[in-house]
């Protein structure tokens, strides 16, 4: 499946929890309507946040993917 | 959620950061947090109590160790930073424990300027914790 073209790319490899969720969300804010967001992480814990995040938030998951320990995210937002 | 209410009572350094990262992060996301310091916890909210905390018990050995993982995840490693960069988010509001700070000696005069006020704990049970969307202790 080919990569989303993503407008912005966010790495928080390194950060752990809250600050990937607290980076996220400076993020987003600072899209348009219908622009993605490549979101990287090394916390595990994004697996879960960042599912919850997009249903909670209302931006779509459009793909994720796992390599090496480093997640990547694709989020089109809302 | 729209609104938060936390109630921290434990001053250790490593017990004070778990309800600070829970703040930040649902500050982050535009829920409103208030958040009430009890007992020893209420020293947090001077610039020499905040210095001054650490970690206690088994773990004291560990401070520098922590204080340097905090830092590696990308948090502010001292508390005072890290209040202000919760204030910072816009939707934090902290505030003292009238009793608290008559017990433990915080006044007017050292309380950081990122803290709403010293309010009585019945005003932030009624007017706070009991409209939260949801209220944590620590």
């Amino acid at each position: 499946m080919n990569k989303p073209k993503s407008n912005v790319t966010l790495d928080t490899s390194g950060k752990s929890c809250p600050m990937p969720m607290v980076d996220i969300n400076r993020a987003i804010h600072e899209l348009n309507s219908g622009e993605i967001l490549e979101f990287i992480a090394t916390d595990q814990g994004t697996k879960m946040d960042i599912p919850s995040w997009c249903e909670r938030t209302g931006n779509q998951l459009l793909s994720s993917s796992e390599d090496n320990n480093t997640f990547r995210y694709f989020i089109l937002k809302s | 959620m729209k609104t938060m209410a936390i109630i921290v009572r434990d001053d250790g350094y490593d017990k004070i950061l778990t309800p600070l990262a829970f703040a930040y992060f649902a500050a982050s996301e535009g829920v409103q947090v208030d958040m009430l310091f009890v007992n020893w916890a209420v020293l947090a909210l001077t610039e020499d109590g905040a210095r001054a905390l650490k970690i206690d018990g088994a773990h004291a050995d560990q401070d520098a160790l922590v204080r340097e993982r905090v830092a590696a995840a990308g948090l502010p490693n001292d508390i005072n930073t890290l209040l202000k960069a919760l204030k910072e988010t816009g939707n934090v509001n902290f505030y003292a424990c009238s009793l608290a700070a008559t017990l433990f000696g915080v006044d007017e005069d050292n309380i950081i300027p990122e803290a709403t006020g010293i309010t009585g704990a019945a005003w932030f049970i009624n007017d706070k914790a009991d409209k939260a969307d949801h209220c944590q202790y620590f």
